[in-house]
Protein backbone atom coordinates (compact mmCIF):
# COMPACT_ATOMS: atom_id res chain seq x y z
CA UNK A 1 0.00 0.00 0.00
CA UNK A 2 1.25 3.43 -0.55
CA UNK A 3 3.54 4.98 2.26
CA UNK A 4 1.73 8.52 2.31
CA UNK A 5 -0.99 6.02 3.01
CA UNK A 6 0.38 4.37 6.07
CA UNK A 7 1.80 7.12 7.35
CA UNK A 8 -1.33 8.55 8.46
CA UNK A 9 -3.03 5.74 9.25
CA UNK A 10 0.09 5.08 11.90
CA UNK A 11 -0.89 7.77 13.67
CA UNK A 12 -3.85 6.84 14.64
CA UNK A 13 -3.06 2.89 15.10
CA UNK A 14 -0.44 4.46 17.93
CA UNK A 15 -3.35 6.75 19.61
CA UNK A 16 -5.80 4.32 19.65
CA UNK A 17 -3.82 1.61 21.15
CA UNK A 18 -3.29 3.77 24.00
CA UNK A 19 -6.21 5.16 24.83
CA UNK A 20 -7.10 2.50 27.53
CA UNK A 21 -4.26 0.79 28.28
CA UNK A 22 -0.38 2.09 28.54
CA UNK A 23 1.94 -0.07 26.64
CA UNK A 24 5.53 -0.22 25.63
CA UNK A 25 7.00 -0.25 22.14
CA UNK A 26 7.39 -3.67 21.10
CA UNK A 27 3.83 -4.50 21.93
CA UNK A 28 2.36 -1.41 20.01
CA UNK A 29 4.76 -2.97 16.95
CA UNK A 30 3.69 -5.91 17.16
CA UNK A 31 0.02 -4.95 18.25
CA UNK A 32 0.39 -2.94 14.83
CA UNK A 33 2.43 -5.19 12.60
CA UNK A 34 -0.39 -8.26 13.23
CA UNK A 35 -2.99 -6.31 11.14
CA UNK A 36 -0.57 -4.05 8.44
CA UNK A 37 2.49 -4.53 7.03
CA UNK A 38 4.74 -1.94 8.50
CA UNK A 39 8.55 -1.44 8.74
CA UNK A 40 8.00 -1.99 12.09
CA UNK A 41 11.33 0.22 13.11
CA UNK A 42 9.45 3.68 11.54
CA UNK A 43 6.92 3.09 14.83
CA UNK A 44 9.69 4.37 17.16
CA UNK A 45 10.38 7.90 14.91
CA UNK A 46 6.53 8.80 15.18
CA UNK A 47 6.19 7.53 19.40
CA UNK A 48 9.42 9.97 19.79
CA UNK A 49 8.01 12.62 17.73
CA UNK A 50 4.40 12.53 19.37
CA UNK A 51 5.85 12.27 22.92
CA UNK A 52 8.32 15.66 22.34
CA UNK A 53 4.72 17.20 20.97
CA UNK A 54 3.51 16.43 24.35
CA UNK A 55 1.03 13.59 23.21
CA UNK A 56 2.44 11.30 25.57
CA UNK A 57 4.44 10.37 28.76
CA UNK A 58 6.87 7.90 29.52
CA UNK A 59 7.77 6.10 31.95
CA UNK A 60 9.68 2.77 32.98
CA UNK A 61 8.66 -0.23 34.48
CA UNK A 62 10.71 -3.69 35.36
CA UNK A 63 9.35 -6.65 33.97
CA UNK A 64 9.60 -9.92 35.30
CA UNK A 65 11.90 -11.06 32.84
CA UNK A 66 14.75 -8.94 30.05
CA UNK A 67 15.23 -5.31 30.53
CA UNK A 68 13.00 -2.64 32.03
CA UNK A 69 10.18 -1.47 29.79
CA UNK A 70 9.84 2.46 28.24
CA UNK A 71 5.74 2.40 28.78
CA UNK A 72 3.87 5.04 27.10
CA UNK A 73 0.91 7.06 28.38
CA UNK A 74 -1.57 9.00 26.45
CA UNK A 75 -1.73 12.91 27.43
CA UNK A 76 -5.02 14.89 27.95
CA UNK A 77 -3.64 16.60 24.51
CA UNK A 78 -2.84 13.15 23.33
CA UNK A 79 -6.30 12.11 23.76
CA UNK A 80 -8.12 15.52 22.18
CA UNK A 81 -5.92 14.86 19.03
CA UNK A 82 -7.36 11.03 18.66
CA UNK A 83 -10.70 11.84 18.84
CA UNK A 84 -9.81 15.04 16.10
CA UNK A 85 -7.97 12.30 14.13
CA UNK A 86 -10.40 9.58 14.55
CA UNK A 87 -13.33 12.17 13.52
CA UNK A 88 -11.44 13.17 10.71
CA UNK A 89 -10.91 9.26 9.73
CA UNK A 90 -14.58 8.60 9.88
CA UNK A 91 -15.44 10.95 7.49
CA UNK A 92 -12.52 10.08 5.19
CA UNK A 93 -13.08 6.34 5.23
CA UNK A 94 -17.32 6.86 5.27
CA UNK A 95 -16.82 8.78 1.95
CA UNK A 96 -14.23 6.57 0.40
CA UNK A 97 -16.48 3.63 1.35
CA UNK A 98 -19.68 5.20 -0.39
CA UNK A 99 -17.59 5.86 -3.59
CA UNK A 100 -16.68 2.17 -3.80
CA UNK A 101 -20.53 1.38 -3.26
CA UNK A 102 -21.13 3.23 -5.87
CA UNK A 103 -18.63 2.63 -8.43
CA UNK A 104 -17.70 -1.35 -8.02
CA UNK A 105 -19.80 -3.69 -9.76
CA UNK A 106 -20.63 -6.43 -7.40
CA UNK B 1 21.80 -8.06 9.00
CA UNK B 2 22.56 -9.01 12.38
CA UNK B 3 21.90 -7.03 15.21
CA UNK B 4 25.30 -5.52 15.27
CA UNK B 5 25.61 -4.50 11.94
CA UNK B 6 22.15 -3.06 12.43
CA UNK B 7 23.58 -0.75 15.65
CA UNK B 8 26.64 -0.03 13.40
CA UNK B 9 24.46 1.33 10.75
CA UNK B 10 22.02 3.35 13.05
CA UNK B 11 24.49 4.44 14.75
CA UNK B 12 26.58 5.91 11.42
CA UNK B 13 23.22 8.24 10.78
CA UNK B 14 22.70 9.37 13.86
CA UNK B 15 26.15 11.17 14.48
CA UNK B 16 24.98 14.42 13.95
CA UNK B 17 22.70 13.86 17.32
CA UNK B 18 23.60 15.06 20.60
CA UNK B 19 24.93 12.31 22.82
CA UNK B 20 22.03 11.77 25.31
CA UNK B 21 19.45 12.00 22.06
CA UNK B 22 21.35 9.26 20.61
CA UNK B 23 21.46 7.04 23.48
CA UNK B 24 18.03 7.36 23.98
CA UNK B 25 17.44 6.15 20.67
CA UNK B 26 19.75 3.38 20.81
CA UNK B 27 18.12 2.31 24.13
CA UNK B 28 14.12 2.02 22.18
CA UNK B 29 15.97 -0.55 19.66
CA UNK B 30 17.89 -2.33 22.28
CA UNK B 31 14.86 -2.65 24.21
CA UNK B 32 12.99 -3.71 21.27
CA UNK B 33 15.67 -6.55 20.41
CA UNK B 34 15.97 -7.84 23.66
CA UNK B 35 11.78 -8.27 23.87
CA UNK B 36 11.95 -9.80 20.50
CA UNK B 37 14.32 -12.46 21.62
CA UNK B 38 12.35 -13.18 25.02
CA UNK B 39 9.59 -13.62 22.63
CA UNK B 40 11.41 -16.45 20.43
CA UNK B 41 12.48 -14.31 17.32
CA UNK B 42 15.79 -14.40 16.30
CA UNK B 43 18.42 -11.16 15.64
CA UNK B 44 18.26 -11.26 12.17
CA UNK B 45 14.08 -11.61 11.87
CA UNK B 46 14.05 -8.85 14.36
CA UNK B 47 16.62 -6.60 12.40
CA UNK B 48 15.02 -7.20 8.74
CA UNK B 49 11.21 -6.37 10.28
CA UNK B 50 12.74 -3.08 11.56
CA UNK B 51 13.81 -2.00 8.03
CA UNK B 52 16.75 0.18 7.37
CA UNK B 53 18.71 0.96 9.77
CA UNK B 54 20.36 4.13 7.19
CA UNK B 55 16.51 5.36 6.95
CA UNK B 56 15.58 5.61 10.54
CA UNK B 57 18.56 7.38 11.31
CA UNK B 58 18.17 9.57 8.88
CA UNK B 59 14.63 10.29 9.61
CA UNK B 60 15.50 10.42 13.27
CA UNK B 61 17.95 13.53 12.45
CA UNK B 62 15.65 15.08 10.25
CA UNK B 63 13.10 15.46 12.91
CA UNK B 64 15.30 16.52 15.59
CA UNK B 65 16.77 19.29 14.09
CA UNK B 66 13.85 20.33 12.35
CA UNK B 67 12.84 20.67 15.95
CA UNK B 68 15.45 22.43 16.80
CA UNK B 69 15.87 25.08 14.21
CA UNK B 70 11.21 25.53 15.07
CA UNK B 71 12.34 25.95 18.66
CA UNK B 72 15.90 28.32 18.58
CA UNK B 73 15.60 29.87 15.63
CA UNK B 74 19.42 30.51 14.96
CA UNK B 75 20.81 29.94 11.51
CA UNK B 76 23.38 27.19 12.85
CA UNK B 77 20.40 25.04 13.62
CA UNK B 78 18.40 25.99 10.02
CA UNK B 79 21.37 25.12 7.85
CA UNK B 80 22.28 22.00 9.81
CA UNK B 81 17.96 21.44 9.62
CA UNK B 82 18.21 22.04 6.05
CA UNK B 83 20.95 19.45 5.52
CA UNK B 84 19.12 16.63 7.34
CA UNK B 85 16.20 16.89 5.10
CA UNK B 86 18.03 17.49 2.23
CA UNK B 87 19.75 13.99 3.46
CA UNK B 88 16.38 12.19 3.36
CA UNK B 89 16.28 11.61 -0.36
CA UNK B 90 17.62 13.28 -4.04
CA UNK B 91 14.42 14.60 -4.85
CA UNK B 92 14.59 17.43 -1.99
CA UNK B 93 18.26 18.19 -3.05
CA UNK B 94 16.37 20.41 -5.56
CA UNK B 95 12.66 21.10 -3.98
CA UNK B 96 14.42 22.64 -0.77
CA UNK B 97 17.87 23.83 -2.17
CA UNK B 98 16.76 25.47 -4.69
CA UNK B 99 13.57 27.67 -2.98
CA UNK B 100 16.52 28.26 -0.02
CA UNK B 101 19.07 29.77 -2.31
CA UNK B 102 16.48 31.96 -3.64
CA UNK B 103 15.50 32.89 -0.89
CA UNK B 104 18.40 33.89 0.79
CA UNK B 105 19.58 35.84 -2.70
CA UNK B 106 16.48 37.84 -1.99
CA UNK B 107 16.88 38.75 1.70
CA UNK B 108 20.51 39.39 1.17
CA UNK B 109 19.52 41.95 -1.79
CA UNK B 110 17.22 43.48 0.33
CA UNK B 111 19.54 43.67 3.36
CA UNK B 112 22.15 45.36 0.69
CA UNK B 113 19.58 47.70 -0.85
CA UNK B 114 18.74 48.53 3.16
CA UNK B 115 22.72 49.43 3.85
CA UNK B 116 23.71 51.38 0.70
CA UNK B 117 20.85 53.42 1.05
CA UNK B 118 21.27 54.29 5.37
CA UNK B 119 25.33 54.85 3.93
CA UNK B 120 24.30 57.34 1.37
CA UNK B 121 25.43 60.82 3.76
CA UNK B 122 27.95 59.21 4.59
CA UNK B 123 29.49 58.33 1.00
CA UNK B 124 28.60 61.99 -0.19
CA UNK B 125 30.50 63.60 2.32
CA UNK B 126 33.36 61.36 1.33
CA UNK B 127 32.69 61.91 -2.23
CA UNK B 128 34.77 65.65 -1.96
CA UNK B 129 37.87 64.14 -0.34
CA UNK B 130 38.24 61.82 -2.92
CA UNK B 131 37.66 64.79 -5.40
CA UNK B 132 37.32 67.90 -4.52
CA UNK B 133 35.47 70.74 -5.97
CA UNK B 134 32.48 68.07 -7.14
CA UNK B 135 30.89 68.88 -3.40
CA UNK B 136 26.87 69.54 -3.87
CA UNK B 137 24.19 70.69 -1.72
CA UNK B 138 21.62 68.94 -3.68
CA UNK B 139 23.41 65.69 -3.49
CA UNK B 140 23.59 66.00 0.12
CA UNK B 141 19.87 66.49 0.57
CA UNK B 142 19.27 63.76 -1.79
CA UNK B 143 21.41 61.61 0.13
CA UNK B 144 19.79 62.26 3.42
CA UNK B 145 16.44 61.65 2.06
CA UNK B 146 17.76 58.30 0.71
CA UNK B 147 19.44 57.48 4.32
CA UNK B 148 15.80 57.53 5.54
CA UNK B 149 14.53 55.52 3.05
CA UNK B 150 17.54 53.20 3.99
CA UNK B 151 16.49 52.79 7.58
CA UNK B 152 13.06 52.05 7.16
CA UNK B 153 14.08 48.95 4.48
CA UNK B 154 16.37 47.78 7.13
CA UNK B 155 13.79 47.81 9.91
CA UNK B 156 11.23 46.02 7.22
CA UNK B 157 14.15 43.62 6.18
CA UNK B 158 14.37 42.34 10.17
CA UNK B 159 11.14 41.46 10.01
CA UNK B 160 11.24 39.62 6.73
CA UNK B 161 14.06 37.89 7.41
CA UNK B 162 12.37 36.65 10.87
CA UNK B 163 9.40 35.74 8.86
CA UNK B 164 10.91 33.84 5.83
CA UNK B 165 12.87 31.85 8.12
CA UNK B 166 9.88 30.70 10.12
CA UNK B 167 7.99 29.91 6.94
CA UNK B 168 11.13 27.97 5.77
CA UNK B 169 11.09 25.56 8.32
CA UNK B 170 7.54 25.08 7.64
CA UNK B 171 7.70 24.63 4.47
CA UNK B 172 10.47 21.78 5.12
CA UNK B 173 8.06 20.38 7.63
CA UNK B 174 5.89 20.18 5.11
CA UNK B 175 7.82 18.99 2.37
CA UNK B 176 8.72 15.96 4.55
CA UNK B 177 4.88 14.80 5.02
CA UNK B 178 4.92 15.51 0.99
CA UNK B 179 7.74 13.72 -0.26
CA UNK B 180 8.47 10.83 2.28
CA UNK B 181 5.21 10.28 3.35
CA UNK B 182 6.36 12.04 6.83
CA UNK B 183 9.26 12.16 8.37
CA UNK B 184 8.03 9.00 9.65
CA UNK B 185 7.77 7.17 6.66
CA UNK B 186 6.38 3.42 6.39
CA UNK B 187 7.21 1.14 3.65
CA UNK B 188 7.74 -2.45 3.14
Amino acid sequence: MNVQFKKGVLNLCVLVLLDKQDRYGYELVQKISDQISISEGSVYPLLRRLTKEGYFTTYLQESSEGPPRKYYKLTDAGRAYLHEQLAEWRTFTDGVNALIKEGVQE
Amino acid sequence: MNKKKFFTHLKNNLTKLPHEERQEILQDYEEYFAIGQLDGKSEEHIATSLGSPKTIGKELSAAYHLEKAETTGSTGNLLRAIWAVIGLGFFNLIIVLGPFIALVALIVSGWVTGIGFTAAPLLILLNPILAPGTFELFDLFNSLALCGLGLFISIGMLYATKYFMNGFIRYMKFNGKLVKGGLTHVEH
